[in-house]
């Protein structure tokens, strides 16, 4: 990964990557493209089947390669395509918050949301204020590989 | 020597030899002396000559429910002692389905505490010969002579905020229960590191697990930790490096701690057996904490119908992130 935003002449541009749920969240982001919405271009999407797909690994492996913010988007509540799939989420990546921030990582760095695919808006915003907080928070080193090196 | 009570130890004997001689069990799971007297080592008993070699005093924290997976491919039928939390490791295996209930018999003892030699040898000195016990007191023998002491100051840690100390399932109990008990500081070490700074944390984790040697004798003693492949194994992918540094340490013990999440049924067997004593028992109460307080009390291992609470789920449960 690589934070090719970069500049060095403005400032820190931080590296977020959002896990997107196939049938929602990743369908919003479309949304959010086709009706020419703009959202920092510091968020990457990775697609994933479902929020109950997620490993906890997936995202502890995104902080020691480069992420300084990790957030997961879902389906609503009941909206689940696997019906089920994110209320086992809630409980998984609830505990698993948690438990990073006892770990020592600032609560901002991984969120969950839940955003549908009619949501193009909240897609948009949420990838804006997730970037203007781990900006504010500034770069993290929590966990980062220490053969790590940002390319840039 | 450290012969708790040589008359409990006579009747487990009985009864464990009976079955074993009339062939109800093949094996028996217990206890024998080791190397040196503070040191209990699970022995694996076949005949009435291995049976001799049985010991039950303060020293005997290994839990042997773990013992049933190895055991159980070689032999049709097992009987295992067990303590409280070797019975709750016990039911956690069994809701795994890693064994079958009615090819083990469970001999439950009641368990008074395990004692901490670390603790005894500090209090008496390097030149700590011996003990003998009664009535909740321990006497200290050194080669100066014998001291008095409380028994409950030189318990282990994991024993210490012991909540069920009678065995919660078993097919024969061989000693007297105790009941259950209070545990009222058992999460006042995870309460205490919540109340601090995300920095300084991250410092006290990355100072602790720096001691890490990654040898996992924390997932080989623990009643959890029973993937046929586990991910620290795993080649592909490979999520668990080699390297030795704070970010492959960070990324074991979290997922470590987090496979327990709703399963952990906190015996202590994680932290007794790391060889640089970290207190990996504080990761998995922040998880059993965290757990009750947003999906209702549950102890893993007590009753082995319950299902597991991040196996299920309620439509109206609370999240622990800002959005609901």
């Amino acid at each position: 990964m690589s934070t090719a935003l970069n500049d060095k002449t403005t400032g820190y541009e931080p590296l977020i990557v959002a896990f997107c749920c196939n049938w929602c969240s990743y369908a919003g982001g479309d949304l959010a493209g086709t009706s020419r919405m703009s959202y920092p271009a510091n968020v990457r999407v990775i697609r994933v089947p479902c929020c109950g797909r997620m490993n906890p690994m997936f995202v502890l492996r995104a902080f020691q390669r480069g992420a300084d913010g990790v957030l997961v988007a879902g389906c609503h509540p009941g909206d689940c395509h696997y019906s089920t799939g994110n209320y086992h989420g809630r409980r998984r990546l609830s505990a698993f918050k948690r438990l990073v921030e006892f770990a020592g990582f600032e609560p901002e760095r991984f969120e969950v949301r839940w955003i549908s695919s009619s949501e193009g808006d909240k897609f948009a915003e949420e990838m804006e204020q997730m970037t203007a907080k781990i900006k504010a928070l500034g770069p993290n080193r929590k966990m980062r590989d220490a053969r790590w090196q940002s390319v840039t | 020597m450290a012969e708790r009570n040589l008359e409990q130890l006579e009747k487990i004997r009985e009864v464990v030899s009976q079955d074993l001689l009339s062939g109800r069990i093949e094996l028996l799971l217990g206890w024998e002396k080791g190397h040196y007297w503070w040191q209990s080592r699970p022995l694996f008993a076949r005949s009435k000559d291995d049976l001799a070699k049985l010991t039950w005093d303060s020293f005997c924290a290994v839990n042997l429910s773990r013992y049933l997976l190895e055991e159980l491919k070689d032999h049709q039928k097992v009987g295992v002692l067990v303590k409280g939390c070797d019975s709750r490791a016990f039911n956690r295996l069994l809701q795994d389905n890693m064994v079958e209930r009615d090819r083990v018999v469970l001999y439950g003892l009641p368990c008074p505490g395990i004692l901490d030699y670390k603790l005894l040898a500090a209090e008496a000195g390097p030149e700590l010969k011996g003990i003998a016990e009664e009535n909740g007191k321990i006497v200290l023998k050194t080669a100066s002579g014998e001291v008095e002491v409380k028994r409950d100051q030189f318990l282990m840690a994991k024993c210490r905020e012991c909540l069920y100390p009678d065995p919660v399932v078993y097919d024969q109990m061989l000693l007297e229960p105790q009941g259950k008990k209070e545990a009222p500081e058992r999460f006042k070490a995870v309460d205490e590191l919540e109340t601090l700074t995300p920095e300084e944390r991250f410092a006290y984790w990355e100072k602790e697990l720096s001691r890490c040697l990654r040898c996992y004798a924390c997932r080989q003693a623990c009643p959890y930790c029973s993937c046929r492949e586990c991910f620290v194994e795993q080649e592909n992918p490979r999520w668990q490096g080699r390297a030795y540094q704070p970010s492959e340490n960070f990324l074991f013990h979290l997922v470590r701690a987090y496979h327990g999440a709703g399963r952990c049924i906190d015996c202590g067997e994680c932290q007794r057996a790391c060889p640089v004593d970290i207190p990996l028992q504080e990761l998995n109460r922040k998880l059993i904490k965290d757990i009750n307080e947003l999906y209702g009390d549950y102890e893993a291992g007590l009753d082995a119908e319950l299902e597991p609470p991040l196996l299920t789920y309620r439509p109206d449960d609370p999240a622990a992130f800002s959005e609901k």
